[in-house]
């Protein structure tokens, strides 16, 4: 031990402790630039430039109002999808339904080309079905969650699958324009987010996601009910002995959640230029992996809120300036690529805060381990016997 | 005052197993806990190390096994100077640490758990060898526990020497004991200490922290005292006064002639009832009748229990742990449904009613658990500090904001009262010590201005005067008519401060009488079981 046989095991540590223990935003940034590092060296070996690419990146992110202005709409619906899973996390929950639970959303947002109503009120309404109507989407896992206890990751994939061909038989079948039956109804003027830049796809939307983010970190730190959220979700047993009431936090968690993913719909239905409608012909293309990516946004904001501004801000760049690269220069990168380069850092800003849940997941395979192994030499034993 | 070069210096100047040079630890938040801790640890010692809450006990311990990194300092050995990345560097090397809060797996049996801190556990081999091991060790050094029983199952003190053989498993060199014997009853204690002079006569030597004196006294070599974290004493036992080392502790003499309970705890009943106010029996508060109750699993934890708390007494329950005492405790206070029998207070029901209800009739639980049940860790001091009355109106606002403010103060007059020490009301409810954590539960608990407190050892990990403030607290409260069920492994303690007595086994009550109408033996026989029908 005086000559200390383990250095690499020292150095992994080091290494572990020196990322975790990093000011959180710092070490955001520092997954980011490894995993820009990684892709760059995969379009290095794939034969592309990864300067030139990854130049075309920031460009077609942040080069001009017009690339911010796409950047923070493609932001927009992740910061409320990521608002979902946050708030399930900090109860003590994962919280996988986003997903289906904002195609809900958005199918309930088009609702409102059903009837007329005066300018603003007729997108309040609006809102409120989506937001409804995603809450709705989440209560059926919160419930068998909380009554028999069914895990709510299996059944939010389940009720993503429900949601989405429900959604999709909504936009062929029910609320499908009659003219174009590749669309649904489109949203009537009086419905729509006011566009801010014009020629892009940023509209007033994005000030209802700020507002609910800003909402839910009021929520959760600043008032009785988040107190109580947050403690069952670190430890519901000292949360039971202190009075709380651990089955009402899992709802309310799970509704608001629901809501946010519903509002994510609502964004993309009444706020989407210049179709203000929703394809179920192309498989619902604007509304896939908004709630997928929006995990992606909670983990990498920390599950607060206003680490998930900032994520969302970054995710939409990389998603806005992804279209540019594949246009730029005179060996251009092809989408494929640009994909596995978006994984990649994607991969690598994920990997902090699965470093920490990993002791986590690790002890309770462990568990799963031993009793089943013991269960298997019981009954063998019974068997000789 | 420092009187480090002492014995150290007088034995043999190599013959040293360890050293710790100059060791300092400042926390990422900038508390100074160790500075320049010096000491040396020879084979074949037991050394007691003394201090008040805070004063550096845990950590300094945690940097010896490797789990902390010192920030200035070094270990060193005969060989040279060492350094360990992770407490399985210092197992290698010899060094074993039994924490103050174990770290085992509750699903998990004895052998797998051991089995756990070796590498590849779960092969066939690896379990087979463990269990082997085990057997042999238990064989040698008495200590008995179930090996196929998932630990969970197990009393606090069967978990604690699954602990011990988890370490001794890997055949240390030194042995270090974080307040090993809080959880455990007389006898118990009385095993353990055995079990460490067989080890100490094979050569190991043993670190032991505890805040009784008695015990420092009976079983070590040297003792060494903290205080805000330097090293202010290292004395012979031999030659060591319980009021030297108190007052070495605290750094003045402790007021008042009857020191610490553990001192005299021969006499002390009589000294604290000289005291007290007659227990006047008021109004009964709790009624309890023929519960029955199953623990964990499937098992009747409580077995038909009738008796009844008044305002204005102490009713103290002792027993091994794992007696059925918890579950007892979880029934009363709403964290378990019984199977049978009625309980109310003040003629209400309380049984099958959550805490929440159970609190707004006026109780208050000082839970045994701490880590389990009494913090949320991960929270602030403040946010613990209100857990349970985050709805008293004071600390609401409108749209049910929760007022900062309101709450700050509240915080801090409890850290004043109790002497919660830590970096403020924001600090993490992890980064305070032990004791300082079970004050901050005592604090709240006692705060809530209770007709009835069932207090699971409220007491334990507290330094000498903590514990005493606490003491005198909870007859101050009896005298003002509250009632009080102390359920407590600390027999000495439930001596002293209970009215009448209840000593559990299995589920039952052996008897009900008041405490001073028995004598130790009879005491330690009806916790065993043994029935002497004279004394009830
Ligand atoms: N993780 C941490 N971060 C910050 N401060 C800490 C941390 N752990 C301990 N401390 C502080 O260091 C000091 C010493 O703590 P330590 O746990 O060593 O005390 P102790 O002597 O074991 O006390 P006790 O008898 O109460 O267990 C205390 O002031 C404590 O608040
Ligand atoms: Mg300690």
């Amino acid at each position: 031990m005086t000559e200390n046989p383990v250095r690499e095991s020292r150095l992994l540590r080091g290494v572990h402790r020196t990322v975790t223990g990093l000011h959180p935003a710092l070490e955001s940034l520092v997954a980011a630039i490894v995993g820009l590092l990684i892709g760059a060296l995969l379009m290095y070996i794939w034969g592309f430039d990864p300067w030139k690419a990854y130049w075309a990146l920031l460009r077609g992110a942040y080069g001009g109002s017009y690339e911010w202005a796409s950047s923070l709409a493609r932001g927009t619906p992740l910061i409320l999808t990521a608002l979902t899973f946050a708030i399930c996390v900090r109860a003590g929950m994962f919280n996988i339904g986003a997903e289906g639970q904002t195609m809900i959303g958005a199918m309930a947002a088009v609702c409102v080309a059903l009837f007329a109503a005066p300018t603003g009120l007729h997108l309040v309404i609006g809102l409120v079905f989506a937001a409804v109507a995603g809450a709705l989407w989440s209560v059926v896992p919160a419930v068998l969650r909380v009554t028999r206890g069914v895990s709510e990751v299996i059944s939010t994939i389940m009720f993503n699958w429900i949601g989405r061909w429900l959604a999709l038989y909504l936009a062929i079948y029910v609320i499908v324009d009659p003219m174009r039956a590749e669309k649904t109804l489109t949203v009537p003027v009086t419905a729509r987010f006011p566009i801010l830049v014009r020629g892009t796809d940023l509209s007033a939307s994005i000030f209802v996601a700020v507002g609910v983010a800003l909402l839910v970190y009021f929520l959760l730190w600043h008032t009785t009910m988040g107190y109580e959220v947050r403690a069952a979700g670190l430890n519901p047993t000292a949360a039971r002995y202190g009075g709380i009431r651990n089955k009402r936090t899992m709802i309310i968690s799970f509704l608001l959640g629901g809501a946010a993913a519903g509002l994510a719909g609502a964004t993309m239905a009444m706020g989407l230029p210049p179709s203000y409608a929703i394809f179920g012909g192309g498989g619902l293309p604007e509304l896939t992996n908004l709630g997928f990516d929006g995990m992606a946004v909670a983990m990498v904001g920390r599950n607060h809120p206003i680490g998930i501004l900032m994520a969302a801000v970054f995710f939409g760049g990389l998603n806005a300036g992804g279209r540019v690269m594949q246009f730029y220069g005179s060996n251009p990168v092809p989408l494929e690529m640009i994909r596995v380069v978006m994984g990649a850092i994607v991969l690598a800003l994920a990997i902090p805060e699965l470093i920490r849940l990993f002791p986590a997941i690790k002890r309770q395979g462990e568990r799963l381990f031993a009793v089943l192994r013991r269960r298997r030499e019981t009954r063998s034993k019974e068997g000789e016997a | 005052m420092n009187e480090n070069a002492g014995p150290g210096a007088r034995q043999n100047a190599d013959g040293y197993f360890l050293r710790a040079e100059g060791i300092t630890k400042i926390y990422s938040d900038g508390t100074v806990a160790l500075k320049e801790a010096t000491l040396e640890i020879h084979p074949r010692e037991i050394i007691g190390l003394l201090g008040e809450n805070g004063a550096g006990k845990t950590t300094l311990t945690k940097i010896l096994s490797g789990l902390l990194p010192p920030s200035h300092g070094r270990v060193v050995s005969p060989r040279g100077p060492v350094r360990f990345a992770n407490p399985r560097e210092a197992l290698d090397f010899g060094i074993g640490m039994v924490h103050q809060h174990f770290a085992l797996v509750g699903t998990f049996t004895a052998t797998e758990n051991v089995a756990l801190s070796h590498e590849k556990p779960f092969s066939r081999i690896r379990l087979a060898k463990t269990r082997e091991r085990l057997e042999a060790l238990m064989e040698e050094s008495g200590l008995r526990v179930p090996l196929d029983v998932p630990v969970e199952k197990l009393a606090v003190g069967e978990q604690q020497r699954v602990e011990i053989l988890k370490v001794l498993s890997r055949d240390v060199q030194l042995l270090i004991l974080d307040e090993p014997t809080s959880v455990l009853t007389p006898l118990e204690v009385d095993e353990l200490f055995a079990l460490l002079r067989k080890l100490k006569e094979k050569g190991t030597s043993v670190i032991l922290i505890t805040h009784k004196l008695k015990e420092v006294q009976s079983i070590t070599d040297r003792i060494i005292v903290l205080r805000h974290g330097e090293m202010v004493g290292d004395v012979r036992t031999a030659e060591a006064t319980a009021e030297r080392l108190a007052q070495l502790m605290v750094g003045k003499t402790l007021d008042g002639a009857p020191t610490a309970v553990e001192l005299s705890a021969e006499q002390l009943p009589r000294v604290l009832s000289a005291t007290r106010k007659k227990g006047s029996s008021g109004e009964g508060i709790l009624h309890v009748i023929d519960l029955v109750a199953r623990g964990n699993t499937g098992e009747l934890a409580v077995n038909g229990v009738t008796f009844d708390v008044h305002g204005g007494e102490i009713f103290g329950i002792a027993g091994v742990e794992g007696n059925g005492q918890s579950e007892l405790v979880e029934c009363l206070t709403g964290l378990r449904v019984p199977v049978a029998g009625t309980a109310t207070i003040r003629g209400k029901n309380i049984l099958g009613k959550d805490p929440r209800q159970i609190y707004r009739l006026g109780v208050a639980h000082v839970p045994e658990d701490r880590w389990r049940l009494g913090l949320v860790l991960p929270f602030t001091l403040a946010e613990n500090a209100i857990l349970g009355v985050h709805r008293w109106k004071e600390f609401q606002g409108p749209f049910g904001i929760l007022r900062r403010g309101k709450v700050n103060q509240h915080v801090r007059e409890l850290m004043n009262r109790f002497d919660i020490q830590a970096t403020g009301p924001n600090a993490p409810a992890k980064s305070l010590s032990g004791g300082n954590q079970q004050k901050l539960i005592v604090g709240r608990e006692l705060a809530k201005d209770p007709a009835i407190v069932v207090a699971s050892q409220p007491t334990r990990g507290l330094d000498i005067g903590a514990a005493r403030y606490i003491r005198d607290l909870l007859i101050e409260m009896r005298d003002n008519g509250r009632a009080i069920l102390l359920v407590s492994a600390d027999l000495d303690e439930v001596l002293a401060l209970a009215d009448r007595l209840a000593i559990m086994y299995e589920g039952q009550f052996m008897t009900l009488c008041r405490p001073d109408s028995l004598n130790r033996e009879q005491i330690g026989m009806l916790m065993g079981g043994v029935a002497c029908k004279e004394v009830a």
